[in-house]
């Protein structure tokens, strides 16, 4: 008798543990953001399809359902675990490092396992990877064993010790599973990280990733609990995600524990956070011409929306006061904004930002800068000006 | 309170110069100041288009603005229509004759409360002027009404009224070409 229970129960404490298993995959997945480049927005989960726009071309994010003809349907754990953490396809083909095996090399066998069984879990969908589209040289694939060799620029993570657990957790939440600094750390011109400059920002499509170095955060105004709070729900204080890390924080971030946002604060901040500047709204009186003037360009323009001091409207727009963006000193970001707009947003909670318009054939480029001028004294700490030059320049690298 | 100075012209009549606000609305200058109160305040944030009136650029073309978001000082020197400026009138200033459009939507009853028509007036006199200037393909004509439109909210008649109003404005007018 005692043997039949045993030999029932066997397969449904195995079937408990898959599930376990599973679970965990999916949120390892979210964490490693999987979704945000292997699905097109309105499409199938994982589908593929998203096209990575390189300065090389463009690269598609491939099918990683458990098809067996278009996904992943013939890897085993041992095939999926050498490419997400070699970057090496079941074939032996290189992968383009739009795959950020450069972060992923150092993720745990055992997560590696428990994605590969979410994902084996998933719906099978037959449906194949757009080609890439790269220039030559770029488009040889066995170039890439020979740049791989050449730029060793994979992430390495710092000692840890003496830190604290959050911030070791953290350190792989950043670091490995959010690959953070693919987008945050520059490149060179083979599109090779910097390791050198690890996260100390980089321009992509007309953005700034910005440098999320802890003394740089809390210069633009970064406090720990703040910037767990923006990860969980996508707006604080400091303002709102906008254009890449929207889609960052839908797909990845908001999905996480408290802990886990917590933990990633900890560690880009340090254990010992430097205090977060604060920055002094100043008078009109006190700015330079070219600022005055653009005040009226600001309540011609944003004040309906942004409030004449600043002060935003909850769930329409964001405040200046106090923004994180204005901080940015060469304003890139900022005009880019300003020219391109923001679709409407919504984030966690229902919390959600109306639409903002674009207006790039609203302002000139004197009138631009004169409203940069008075964002930027006005709340952003920066009294530097900008040239004319520097504004067209920004201006004329388009974002997309 | 800071105040400036400005001048535009609004429905082919010179105002000002006079002095306003710095930070006051358009919508809050046509109302209080003018009595121009057919501009519709909605939601006040720039969504539902009741309060845009047309600017017309000096290269002749044309858009909507939204008033309830937009300064009033962004009009000095411009020439603006609103709800006010399309009909034609009588010696003594009252309504003779509606626009097309405006005569349209009474026909057709494209409205109900009324409250966002003067939006969808203004809107769909700038489509008609658009396709005047350059006439569409019949294949493309509902991209270009949902285009010109399809920001508008209207609560009450769920929006098939304007759109086919605008259609037979459009065809009627000879702006569609074949194709």
């Amino acid at each position: 008798m005692r043997a039949f229970v045993l030999a029932a129960l066997l397969p449904l404490t195995a079937f408990a543990a898959d599930e376990q298993l599973i679970e965990r995959g999916k949120y390892l997945a979210r964490a490693a953001d999987c979704v945000a480049c292997h699905s097109i927005e309105g499409g199938a989960e994982y589908a593929g399809g998203l096209p990575l726009e390189s300065p090389f071309g463009t690269i598609y994010g491939t099918n990683i359902t458990p098809d067996k003809q278009y996904g992943i349907g013939e890897y085993s754990a041992d095939d999926f675990y050498r490419a997400v953490a070699e970057g090496e396809r079941r074939d032996g083909s290189k992968l383009y490092p739009a795959m950020p095996y450069t972060s992923y090399h150092l993720l745990k066998r055992e997560d590696s396992d428990a994605i590969y069984a979410y994902l084996m879990s998933l719906e099978p969908i037959a449906k194949p990877s757009p080609q890439t589209d790269l220039s030559f040289p770029f488009n040889l694939r066995f170039g890439l064993s020979f740049w791989n060799m050449l730029y060793k620029n994979r992430v390495q993570l710092q000692p840890a010790e003496g830190k604290s657990e959050a911030w070791q957790r953290g350190q792989y939440l950043v670091e490995v599973l959010g690959h953070c600094g693919e987008c945050h750390t520059p490149r060179n011109a083979l599109g090779a990280l910097q390791q050198d400059q690890r996260m100390q920002g980089a321009v992509l499509l007309g953005y700034e990733a910005p440098s999320l170095l802890a003394d740089d955060l809390a210069a633009r105004g970064w406090n720990p609990e703040d910037l767990a709070t923006f990860l969980k729900y996508g707006i604080s204080a400091q303002g709102s995600m906008f254009n890449e890390m929207y889609p960052v924080f839908h797909h990845s971030t908001q999905y996480l524990p408290q802990d886990d946002h917590q933990a990633m604060a900890t560690y880009l901040l340090g254990d010992q956070p430097p205090e977060a500047r604060q920055v002094a709204s100043v008078a009109l009186d006190k700015l330079d011409e070219s600022a005055q003037q653009g005040r009226q360009q600001y309540l011609n323009l944003c004040a309906g929306c942004h409030g004449a001091e600043g002060e935003g409207i909850p769930h329409v727009a964001v405040a200046m006061a106090g923004n994180t963006t204005l901080r940015l000193s060469d304003s890139r970001n900022l005009l880019r904004v300003i020219d391109d707009g923001i679709k409407a947003q919504q984030f966690t909670g229902f919390e959600r930002m109306q639409p903002m318009p674009g207006f790039s054939d609203t302002l000139d480029d004197t009138q631009m800068r004169d409203l940069l001028h008075y964002l930027r004294q006005t709340w952003g700490g920066l009294d530097a000006e900008l040239s004319p030059q520097q504004v067209s320049q920004l201006r004329s690298e388009k974002g997309h | 309170m800071a105040k400036r100075i400005l001048s535009m012209i609004i429905n082919s009549q010179a105002v000002g110069p006079v002095e306003v606000p710095d930070d006051l609305m358009m919508i809050d200058f046509l109302h209080e100041h003018l009595n121009l109160t057919g501009s519709r305040l909605g939601c006040g944030q720039g969504v539902c288009h009741a309060c845009v009136a047309i600017l017309d650029r000096p290269d002749g073309t044309s858009e909507e603005v939204r008033t309830c978001i937009t300064g009033v000082h962004f009009f000095d020197g411009k020439r603006v229509r609103t709800i006010e400026g399309h009909a034609k009138r009588d010696v003594q200033g009252e309504v003779s004759e509606l626009n097309p459009i405006q005569q349209k939507f009474v026909d057709k009853f494209a409205f109900q409360c009324s409250y966002c028509t003067p939006g969808y007036v203004n809107a769909a006199t700038v489509l008609v002027e658009k396709l005047q200037r350059q006439p569409v393909k019949r294949s493309e004509l509902e991209g270009e009404i949902e285009d010109a439109l399809g920001k508008h909210i209207c609560r009450c008649t769920g929006y098939v009224r304007y759109y086919s109003a605008a259609r037979d404005v459009v065809e009627s007018l000879g702006l569609v070409k074949e194709g």
